[in-house]
């Protein structure tokens, strides 16, 4: 179980401009084991820096993270994070990616690559292992990203906006990938993303983050069911997924300042 | 069907780059052989008595004496740029203390006309010693060298190495399987531009300090008004720059072949 108690984390503050900026203010959250955890909000409002904290990367002002009882002070083996921009090493192949974080521990070369190659076969890259990643498309690296974080065994996988940065198609061909993944591992997923229709499809809670200064503004609770990866089309036509949805966009309408006025004038006339 | 395959002789001729190259140089070579016959002139030998020249050197064991002297210098300093350069480029990449303890030097060596620093090297006790040839091709060669590797400790991408650290990775792991691999490519730039610079240094002490080896032949070759042979000279200093460019150039790629490869100061 993660525990978020009375996080508060600003930037800045002590350079000349005495401009500082206030990120993340009194968050609470607590997440369950085996729970998959979508963090949505506007561009900007500090989930990305939440899960960071989680990650152990940042440091912060005030407040606590407790994994399973623990307070976070840095990275840790029972977390591992998958990032947006995948951050593969270029001069490795995909099996040398994969099997990175068993490196860093210390696990001797054949039991990793056997390790390694499991996962890659799980998420669909058998065949790829001696590639090098500026030889694979966005998808498949971020498929090897996933594959590096499984590899470890981690407890909790923290993951941001791994796919926001991928086209339509493939975008929803991995989330799907990542349910049907998840459904077997049922690893705790804390899952950062600025869009609504990945946030429901993907969870079993939504946390709802306003913006400046980022805090939990709501927790949505998802009762699509599961399993979910069979028919991801007919979920997204239900009349559950519709209206939690639409109940997640007046909210996010309220917290887009830039959106606010337009509104106000095409009531007013 | 004759035409067919000349055609594509003739196209593989006129696409080959050394097609151009041949070109370029033969045109090259009968200018500068016209303008010689027509000058007539002691100091401008003809394309032709400088091939002359160039092969009798090849067969002098003067020559091949004055090149291996020359060449101590040239691998000593280069080596000793290479060895202290890099160390010292990474440290001053990551670490803010190193950076602020060294670049003061760094930019008076970035800047200065090393020429200048040639009569403090012949006062020094040092003198006319090889030790005195190796100092002066250091200062030439390293600071590329120190200024590529820093650049490139610093181009490593910090994504790279958040995502080490969130898998645990220590600062030692971090530096051997991120920072060090990151940096390689820009380290090899670095080495290939210092390795110009050291033949450069290597020529000019021996021209304006000590008149020794390949230096000393040219001034000798002057003197005498055997222009072919100064020439010669010139045209074998030519070729060994670059014959060692492109091994450097060779070995960069070879050892960092995911790289796309530019560097700072690729022009310098």
């Amino acid at each position: 179980m993660i525990e978020v108690s009375g996080l508060n984390m600003t930037f800045g503050g002590n350079t000349r401009s005495g401009g500082s900026v206030e990120a993340l203010r009194d968050v609470n959250l607590r997440i369950e084991d085996n729970e998959f955890l979508t963090v949505l909000g506007p561009s900007g409002c500090g989930k990305t820096t939440l899960l960071r904290a989680i990650g152990g990367l940042l440091t912060w002002n005030a407040g606590q993270i407790r994994i399973d009882g623990r307070p976070v002070t840095g990275p840790g083996p029972e977390r591992a994070m998958v990032f947006q921009n995948v951050a593969l090493l270029p001069w490795d192949t995909v099996l040398s990616n994969v099997a990175f974080g068993l490196e860093l521990r210390g696990v001797a070369r054949a039991e990793r690559e056997r390790k390694a190659m499991e996962l890659i076969d799980l998420v669909g890259l058998s065949g790829f292992e001696r590639r090098m990643p500026r030889e694979l498309s966005g998808g498949m690296q971020q498929r090897v990203g996933l594959a590096r974080a499984l590899a470890v065994e981690p407890k909790v996988l923290l993951m941001d906006e791994p796919f926001g940065a991928l086209d339509e198609q493939t975008r929803r061909i991995l989330q799907e990938e990542l349910i049907r993944i998840w459904e077997r591992t049922r690893t705790t997923v804390v899952f950062v993303t600025h869009s609504m229709d990945e946030a429901v499809l993907l969870g079993d809670r939504i946390a709802l983050i306003t913006a400046r200064p980022g805090t939990v503004d709501e927790i949505v609770h998802v009762p699509l069911p599961r399993p979910r990866a069979r028919d991801i089309g007919s979920i997204e036509r239900s009349v559950e997924f519709v209206a939690i949805r639409s109940r997640l966009w007046e909210k996010l309408r309220e917290m887009q300042p830039d959106l606010r006025g337009p509104t106000k004038v095409a009531r007013a006339s | 069907m004759s035409s067919v395959a000349s055609n594509g002789l003739v196209h593989r001729i006129t696409a080959s780059h050394a097609t151009y190259r041949i070109l370029t140089l033969a045109i090259f070579a009968a200018a500068w052989e016209a303008y010689a016959s027509q000058a007539r002139s002691l100091l401008i030998p003809k394309f032709t008595d400088t091939v002359t020249g160039f092969f009798t050197l090849l067969t002098d064991r003067h020559f091949w004496e004055a090149l291996i002297i020359s060449n101590q210098a040239l691998v000593l300093g280069f080596a000793i740029s290479v060895v202290l350069g890099i160390p010292l480029g990474l440290a001053m990449g990551r670490f803010r203390v190193a950076e602020r303890a060294v670049d003061v030097y760094l930019n008076i060596l970035l800047v200065t006309p090393m020429a200048a620093l040639i009569p403090i090297l012949l006062m020094s006790p040092l003198g006319l010693s090889l030790a005195s040839r190796v100092v002066l091709v250091v200062m030439f060669s390293i600071v590329m060298v120190v200024v590529n590797s820093r650049a490139g400790v610093r181009q490593v991408d910090p994504s790279l190495i958040e995502m080490a650290r969130s898998f645990g990775a220590s600062e030692r792991q971090i530096w051997w399987r991120v920072l060090l691999p990151g940096s390689l490519p820009a380290v090899m730039t670095g080495v290939r531009i210092g390795l110009g610079r050291a033949v450069t240094g290597m020529v000019i002490v021996e021209l304006l300090l000590v008149a020794a080896g390949i230096g000393g032949l040219i001034l000798e070759y002057r003197g005498f008004f055997k222009a072919d042979l100064l020439y010669g000279t010139v045209v074998i200093i030519v070729l060994e720059a670059l014959a060692l460019i492109t091994v450097a150039r060779w070995l960069e790629r070879r050892v960092t072949p995911w790289a796309r490869h530019r560097g700072v100061m690729e022009r310098a």
